[in-house]
């Protein structure tokens, strides 16, 4: 069977499989219910009393209810996957995946929210609107510049983290590769060059998160569609208005000045990181070839790659890294989310920033004892990794002042390795005991 | 771009092509806040001798460019109108006031005021005003900012001369 077929039996599967188990998620109570009495505290008339007490210190709905461990998954559905603008509807699997997986991984009670919405302002009141609910928000599948309006609104209004998952969570994981990709080159930080290209929403965010871990902003030159980004292109106004946070990294990257595209972007840098167009060939081997010694080439467009990774290493790539399962180093942001989500909500924190995701990207570099070309990034069955996260962006929170629930490194690692792993046992318990049904067959 | 050591001065005829390269890019912004400024790329050379002849025109125009290394950053042009019904008589009309992305936020637009308003003091004209489309925001802004308010209005629209064609 190849790729193509593969693929078509995948979408033959999927749409079988939801049509039987009609949604991936549900809910159960999480509290004892042996008789009606009980009915007496968990609702009327002791309820009542919960209600008070939250009415005195609305804080205490993080303690005294399930929010402190719900999210909103909130989308608009105008950029689901590579579909584009497929509307709210259609975005509902694809967001109940994730609450699926901010579930397994992270023990997080992720609820999917696509709503129908036809601005900006109006995602952003509903966002406000249903901030009592939860403990935080990932933003999905929003499309750009959109998405970076409504995320900055939503992190300085929210008294809970907000997160862009295509953003952060992408930024995360391209840093943590990043990372073990210079210490297996011997090279630093604070001198590495990087051509980034395409400059939509994840590399955007991966070029401030880069700058906030170190990397000198001259030193980073960013490529969109017109070419490299320089503060003398004649689209610069134009991107002012639409695409402010382009527009900045535009006037404080590219210290050199270069003009030109692709080609001239790579030359004599150590890293290119591209989250371009699905088109292997985008990125020749020869540019490749005259990049500093031992780059690294994460080429992460799916499904293919803008090089394939035989192609990048022939022509002198130490690292290559893509966004696929099946080649070495999948740079994956499922990597990020479950342990960032656990770490914010066991601390209880009023919101994420890029010095949180720095230490995020850290624990997920150090995590790999000892990268190696073909390895600088965990998989996702290093079920270690997620409380480690979880740890490390908890204690960041405390030291940025958003924790409401301060505990050690160790105290934070200990809670949320306990829910980890007694949220996956409690599933695994449900599958062994067919509460939830094994596959069905199908036709295959 | 760390630090700039702009100077401002009057235009020069040398300047034109750069002069015009900046103007081009202020009515293509203009453009991009509403579709009646659109800048008629087509008239390239038509606006470079009508800027030209601005900058030769010292009497009556002001035209002011902050350089750096024989470099323009930003460029001002300011009429120097006759108010026949009004006191005071003169007043300085800024039209094109424009800063290259990497050097604003940099004092460069404070720059060329001080200038234009060392011309008018020159001059004795007390009086200042500044016209840009009412869509530009960033223009708004800076106006407003630097205590210059709302003084007159210019209604416009587009009329559609095919709508009530009888044939």
């Amino acid at each position: 069977m190849n790729n193509e077929e593969r693929t078509q039996q995948f979408n033959k599967l999927a749409v079988e499989y939801s049509r039987y188990f009609k949604g991936k998620i549900r809910n159960y109570p999480n509290v004892p219910v042996s008789s009606i009495n009980d009915f007496s505290y968990w609702y009327t008339p002791g309820v009542a009393e919960v209600s008070r007490v939250i009415n005195k210190n609305p804080e205490e709905s993080l303690e005294l209810t399930g929010r402190w461990n719900s999210i909103g998954i909130i989308t608009d559905g105008t950029r689901v996957l590579g579909l584009g603008n497929v509307g709210p509807e259609a975005a509902m699997p694809v967001m109940e995946g994730k609450a699926m997986i901010f579930n397994l991984f992270g023990g997080v009670n992720a609820v999917p929210l696509p709503m129908r919405v036809s601005s900006k302002e109006e995602f952003i009141k509903v966002a406000m609107a249903l901030e009592p609910s939860f403990g935080g928000y990932n933003l999905e599948d929003i499309e750009s510049p959109k998405c970076f309006f409504i995320l900055k609104e939503l992190q300085q209004k929210l008294a809970i983290p907000a997160w862009h998952d295509d953003q952060l969570g992408t930024a995360c994981i391209i840093l943590a590769g990043l990372i073990n990709s210079l210490r297996i080159a011997g090279k630093k930080i604070e001198d590495a060059t990087v051509s980034l290209i395409g400059s939509g929403a994840a590399n955007i965010a991966a070029a401030h998160l880069m700058i906030e871990a170190g990397f000198k902003p001259q030193n980073i030159i960013m490529v969109d569609s017109h070419g490299i980004l320089e503060p003398e292109r004649e689209d610069l106004d134009k991107i002012m208005i639409s695409n402010p946070w382009k527009y900045d990294l535009a006037l404080v990257t590219n210290g050199e000045r270069r003009k030109g595209d692709i080609k001239e972007s790579m030359h004599g840098t150590d890293v290119v990181v591209s989250a371009a167009k699905s088109q292997p060939g985008l990125i020749k081997p020869e540019w490749v070839k005259n990049m500093e010694k031992d780059p690294a080439i994460f080429a992460l467009a799916n499904p293919l790659p803008e090089i394939w990774p035989d192609d990048a290493k022939a022509a002198g790539a130490k690292v290559v890294a893509t966004g696929r399962s099946d080649f070495p180093n999948q740079i994956n942001n499922s990597l990020v989310f479950p342990g960032v989500f656990r770490g914010v909500l066991d601390a209880r924190s009023k919101g994420v920033n890029f010095r949180i995701m720095v230490k995020a990207s850290y624990e997920i570099a150090n995590y790999v004892k000892d990268p190696t070309p073909d390895h600088i990034v965990p998989t996702m069955g290093d079920w270690e990794l997620y409380p480690r996260v979880a740890s490390s962006v908890a204690v960041a929170t405390v030291e940025e002042k958003l924790a409401r629930k301060v505990d050690s490194k160790e105290g934070y690692y200990r809670t949320a390795s306990e829910i980890i792993r007694v949220n996956r046992e409690n599933f695994e318990k449900m599958m062994k005991m067919n509460i939830v049904e094994q596959l069905p067959e199908v036709n295959k | 771009m760390k630090s700039l050591k702009i100077e401002v001065r009057h235009a020069e005829e040398t300047d034109i092509d750069e002069f015009v390269g900046l103007i081009m890019r202020m009515k293509r912004l203009n453009g991009e806040f509403d579709s009646l400024f659109i800048a008629n790329e087509q008239n390239r050379d038509g606006i470079r001798n009508y800027y030209l002849k601005c900058i030769k025109d010292r009497e009556k125009i002001i035209s002011l460019v902050a350089v750096e290394n024989n470099k323009i950053y930003g460029l001002m042009k300011a009429e120097v109108r006759e108010r026949i019904s009004y006191l005071p008589n003169y007043e300085a009309r800024i039209i094109d006031l424009y800063i290259m992305p990497e050097a604003r936020r940099k004092n460069v637009g404070n720059l060329l005021l001080d200038f234009l308003y060392q011309e008018m003091r020159k001059r004795k004209i007390t009086v200042v005003t500044a016209e840009f489309p009412a869509l530009n925001l960033i223009a708004l802004n800076f106006y407003t900012k630097i205590g210059y308010r709302e003084i007159g209005k210019v209604f416009g629209k587009t009329i559609d001369h095919t709508e009530n064609k009888k044939e």
